[in-house]
């Protein structure tokens, strides 16, 4: 065994879309620790909350990442809606579930486009964003933004979608789902591809339970849990939903997951697009949150489950807000599975597990 | 699987074998946060099993407080710690990876603690907002029984009405001077 080596690796690389830092100790061409560091671009967006009231924080929320603008604006105005015990009209239940599984859709594509350019695959990097891009031009017709929607509000949403708009969403997505077959198949089935992956990174369904890994890395190790599988919204009006699962734990099982997981998503807004009910959108919250009065929530963002809490103080500005983001909770698991890998699949490891860092700054 | 979430309250030396306990229940950790309040910081643990959350809250923690880290059984949460250490200052002892106070790179220290000068200003516009509104809740209750007793009175006999008005007038008077003393 040859000498410890430090090297560092991040925060400026070019596999990473984010500042990540992490301590690689190597022994030859192994690692065998790895000590993470994040910390370059906490925005301090939780103090916020002091001089935004409950209404206008919806807007702060969403501009936490802009991956995840929609869930945790979602995720927010759940939160203050259960602190507030605000019932939301059903029909504004679907619209939040439709464009949250088509941002789950978005950062897929996103993340699916990088992994193919991570492993030289530069064509189907541009095949990934081409498809992305189709996904954004729903956003816009709909919300009248690509990226930051602000269509949520406490207590339902602010724009409503007519039965012609769904439509023309559906057969957006059948000419996604038809392209995105192809790029699918290539993507699992490439030889240099799974030359990369397959075996790689390991994470046994017992290591992501005792590390309490989530979302698409934990289902890679076949863990069933999805934030969705609680039936909140319309998620409970769904005919069946399983997690999609993968017992290999490697990060060929973390690209198939994710793979399969936009298909999921496209059947998801195919359904709820069918039985979306007639109503109101959204409903008057009158008054501010209890003083003291508390609550949490976990949604499913595109990377896993993510923590929010909010507390009153009896005036329109909350006491205080908090989101832990799915990142946060695999940084442990991702250095968990660095240990053993040969230096060359490190940046392989890392795109697997998708760490978003502007989200678990914040 | 349904969604439940309550709220609990943990004594901050049980919080080490608190985790343990849940670790061994099968009980997954989810995250810690702190909440800067005016008696000092509370610290909130949460777990979930089978889509039930407890958030489990340590109540009134001073400030540069202390509290054992549980890192050595979920690993995941010096994540959380370290934050909290370095935006809250409440320090946690044993973590796995201690980043010292340089998890982030912050302009000030305890950044979380501080309470804007628009804050304290908006927290005391409350408050004195809170106390007109309630003395004047008082001052209608107090209007309305007064009407109230004049309309006895005056279905009384007159003699006896005068004596319960004389009675009430030195019942104000006493009371009012109590009041300037």
């Amino acid at each position: 065994m040859g000498k410890a080596t430090v090297i560092p690796f991040g925060p400026q690389h070019p596999v990473l879309p984010e500042p990540l830092h992490l301590d690689l100790v190597v022994e030859d061409e192994t690692v065998v620790d790895c000590i993470p560091q994040i910390g370059f671009v906490h925005r301090g967006l939780e103090k916020l909350v002091e001089t935004r009231d409950y209404n206008q924080f919806i807007y702060v929320a969403e501009r936490i990442c802009g991956i995840c603008a929609m869930g945790h604006s979602l995720g927010y105005a759940e939160t203050v809606e259960s602190l507030m015990n605000v019932e939301v009209p059903k029909r504004a239940q679907y619209l939040r579930v439709i464009w949250h599984e088509l941002s789950r859709i978005h950062s897929h594509l996103l993340w699916l486009g990088l992994a193919a350019d991570a492993f030289g695959f530069e064509s189907m990097f541009m095949h990934c964003w081409r498809l992305r891009e189709r996904v954004l031009d729903i956003f816009e017709k709909t919300t009248g933004g690509r990226v930051i929607l602000s269509v949520v509000s406490v207590g339902g949403v602010v724009r409503d979608m007519d039965s012609a708009t769904l439509q023309w969403i559906c057969e957006v997505l059948d000419g996604i789902k038809d392209e995105y077959s192809k790029i699918m198949k290539t993507l699992l089935t490439d030889y240099s591809i799974k030359n990369r992956t397959v075996g790689v990174g390991f994470i046994s369904k017992e290591e992501a339970v005792n590390l309490s890994i989530v979302g698409p890395f934990a289902r890679a190790s076949n863990v069933n849990y999805d934030a969705r599988l609680f039936g909140r919204g319309a998620y409970g009006d769904l005919s069946d939903f399983q997690p999609i699962l993968d017992a290999q734990g490697d990060c060929y099982a973390r690209v198939k997951v994710r793979c399969l997981e936009v298909l999921q998503s496209i059947d998801i807004i195919k359904e709820l697009s069918a039985k979306i009910p007639e109503g109101d959108i959204a409903v008057k919250v009158k008054g501010n949150p209890e003083a003291g009065a508390q609550a949490s929530n976990v949604l499913e963002q595109p990377r896993g489950e993510c923590y929010y809490y909010a507390r009153g103080n009896g005036s329109k500005y909350l006491e205080r807000m908090r989101m832990r983001t799915p990142t946060s909770q695999n940084l442990a698991g991702m250095t968990v599975a660095l240990k053993g890998c040969d230096l060359a699949d490190v940046n392989m490891i890392i795109l697997t597990i998708d760490p978003c860092i502007s989200c678990t700054e914040r | 699987m349904e969604f439940k979430q309550s709220f609990e309250e943990l004594a901050a030396q049980d919080v080490h074998a608190e985790a343990q306990r849940r670790k061994d229940s099968g009980w997954r950790y989810v995250q810690i946060l702190a909440v800067n309040l005016d008696n000092g910081v509370d610290v909130i643990y949460s777990y979930m099993l089978d889509g039930n959350l407890q958030n489990l809250v340590v109540k009134d923690m001073p400030r540069d407080g202390q509290l054992e880290s549980i890192g050595d059984i979920f690993l995941e949460s010096f994540v959380c710690e370290n934050e909290i250490h370095d935006l809250f200052g409440i320090s946690f002892t044993g973590m796995p990876i201690d980043f010292h106070g340089k998890f982030y790179r912050l302009s000030c220290d305890k950044p979380m603690t501080i309470i804007s000068p628009e804050q304290l200003a908006r927290r005391e516009k409350e408050a004195k907002a809170k106390a007109v509104a309630a003395a004047k809740k008082e001052k209608d209750a107090q209007n309305a029984s007064d009407a109230d007793m004049e309309a006895k009175l005056a279905a009384m006999d007159p003699e006896k009405a005068a004596k319960v008005r004389a009675a009430m007038e030195a019942k104000r008077a006493k009371a009012a001077q109590k009041e300037a003393e």
